[in-house]
């Protein structure tokens, strides 16, 4: 298999994820604008009411714009760093035997989401972001826009990371069928994890430390933190190097659970 | 004393709830693992929130207008009843896009029972039982921390808990049953998260524009904020007067929605 098939067969799924997207389009704006902007509001209208009753002008050495940018972007970020769509589709396919139809294709079940994850991700990230920089703009919030697109490159290899866990946990459906809850589960876990409902400096020193080093806070308070300024380079650079130890452990764990559960597999609904 | 015929109705729903629960018992210890992780979802939802206002409260000794005592018996009535919607609602609600997609929803009604009864409350998640032990746990205990509770003033809860609750049904199933009319519009239902955020915190942390829009055109405010207000703050009479009229309001309006909708209904099997 050339590397030019296997480019041209992936850029196929890429681009099948970003039609069949943008095939609904009141359901893809509201997933990737009003439920972000929505969010976004609660988030900031609390900070606000966070400073007024602290009366202080900086907390943790951060002015109220920061939180506020923070807020902003955390909420769109977040967006792009979760998978509930795509797994619960995987979870799904397998647990109903309709994988079995993908089986059979000269491709690996692995690509064909990973690639339509990416096409989707991207077409969410082009129209969702036009709104916090919109925003930030108006406001005058804190962004360091010279960041942005290292902040872009690390979200898009921790989404890499994300599917990983997303194959892991589809994988187990060989082996429990309804694994749904763990979807759930992991992403309500993410939800503390990443930062996206407070930056994690707020934290006391040593949960914070702990949370840093766990690739998930790739998924919103790296990127966040550093597109506003909370945060340097070294920490971004941090955070590349959590997220490839994760991706190997998560590309490891996905491969064994793979090959011992279509192994299993009785091809039910075949 | 009840009229005959409305006893003999009230005893046939009641007859059918108790088959839904224990069909639907079976069908989730059926598959184990899925139980066991929806169990420990709710937790981690429970553990997010009260994390997040135990964090913030670092910073800032009031948000709003309340403490950290008074924002932990927030949260109690919050987890209260999101217990209850976790356990009669949630599941029923959240698969009925899908049910009108797939035409499920025929099946349901041509039963000779009322639909919007039987689309609402024909799955009963046993496991979120044990959230609703957790939920009023924790609520007594932070009831406990309070320096001056009124005993009296906590006896509003078993009035305005129920209309909360009667609200959010009428709003969560106002939006579902949009489905009807939009057809695929998955992401429609996770708009009202995003709604349901704003009930949430406490009403007082809003800008005063939008806390009468929480409390009035969009009630969430209504949901977990008025009957904490019962417990917390000096009494407010038009606000519980209030809240008691609309939640029967909201349930007829829904009905009438529900009427409205069906007339809009393309059956997807046929």
């Amino acid at each position: 298999m050339s590397f030019t098939a296997f480019c041209r067969r992936n850029l196929g799924f890429f681009k099948l994820a970003v039609a069949s997207n943008l095939e609904y389009r009141l359901n893809f704006l509201i997933d990737s604008t009003v439920q972000p902007l929505v969010s976004s509001v609660v988030e900031m209208v609390l900070w606000m009411a966070i400073f007024k009753g602290a009366q202080a002008v900086e907390i943790a050495g951060f002015t109220q714009n920061y939180y506020l940018a923070y807020a902003l972007w955390a909420t769109f970020v977040a967006r792009i760093t979760v998978n509930w769509m795509y797994e619960f589709r995987m979870i799904e396919e397998i647990d109903t035997g309709s994988i079995n139809g993908l089986l059979i294709r000269p491709m690996s079940y692995f690509e064909y989401y990973l690639s339509q994850l990416l096409g989707y991700k991207f077409i969410t990230t082009i129209i969702s972001f036009i709104f916090p920089v919109i925003f930030i703009s108006l406001l005058e919030l804190p962004t360091v826009w010279t960041r942005l697109p290292a902040a872009l490159v690390l979200i898009f290899y921790y989404l890499i990371f994300v599917y990983g866990m997303s194959f892991c946990i589809s994988s187990l459906a060989f082996f429990f069928n309804k694994v749904n809850s763990l979807t759930v589960t992991k992403n309500l876990a993410l939800w503390l994890l990443t930062g996206e409902l407070f930056p994690l400096d707020l934290m006391p020193e040593n949960i914070k430390n702990f949370f840093l080093a766990l690739p998930f806070s790739c998924g919103v308070y790296i990127p966040v933190g550093y597109i506003t300024g909370r945060i340097d380079h070294s920490v971004l650079l941090h955070g590349f190097k959590t997220t490839t130890i994760g991706l190997i452990i998560v590309s490891v764990l996905g491969f064994f659970l793979w090959r011992k559960g279509v192994r299993s597999y009785a091809g039910t609904g075949a | 004393m009840l009229a005959p015929e409305l006893k003999k109705t009230l005893i046939k729903y009641l007859v059918i709830y108790k088959a839904f629960i224990k069909a639907s018992a079976i069908a989730e210890i059926e598959f184990r693992l899925n139980f066991i992780m929806r169990i420990f979802n709710d937790i981690i939802w429970y553990a997010a929130q009260i994390f997040t206002f135990e964090v913030l409260f670092r910073h800032t000794k009031l948000i709003g207008s309340w403490d950290i005592y008074q924002t932990r018996v927030f949260l109690g009535v919050l987890f209260i009843i999101d217990a209850f919607y976790m356990i009669f609602l949630q599941e029923n609600l959240d698969k009925f896009s899908e049910k009108v997609r797939k035409g499920e929803l025929d099946l349901l009604l041509t039963k000779p029972v009322n639909s919007q009864f039987m689309i609402s409350f024909q799955r009963v998640s046993v496991s979120c039982f044990g959230n609703l032990m957790i939920a009023f746990g924790w609520f007594i205990h932070s009831l406990l921390q309070l320096q001056d509770v009124s005993w009296g003033r906590v006896l509003w809860i078993f009035l305005l808990i129920p209309c909360g609750f009667a609200i959010l049904y009428s709003i969560r199933f106002a939006i579902a049953a949009l489905s009807i009319i939009l057809v695929r519009a998955d992401n429609l239902q996770f708009v009202w998260y995003q709604l349901y955020r704003l009930g949430m915190r406490p009403d007082s942390i809003y800008l005063r524009w939008l806390q009468i829009i929480i409390l009035t055109i969009l009630p969430v405010g209504l949901i977990a904020s008025v009957p904490a207000r019962a417990i917390l703050d000096p009494p407010e009479f038009w606000v519980y007067a209030w809240s008691i009229l609309a939640a029967p309001l909201a349930l007829i309006l829904t009905s009438q929605f529900w009427k409205f909708a069906l007339t809009k209904y393309q059956s997807a099997s046929s």
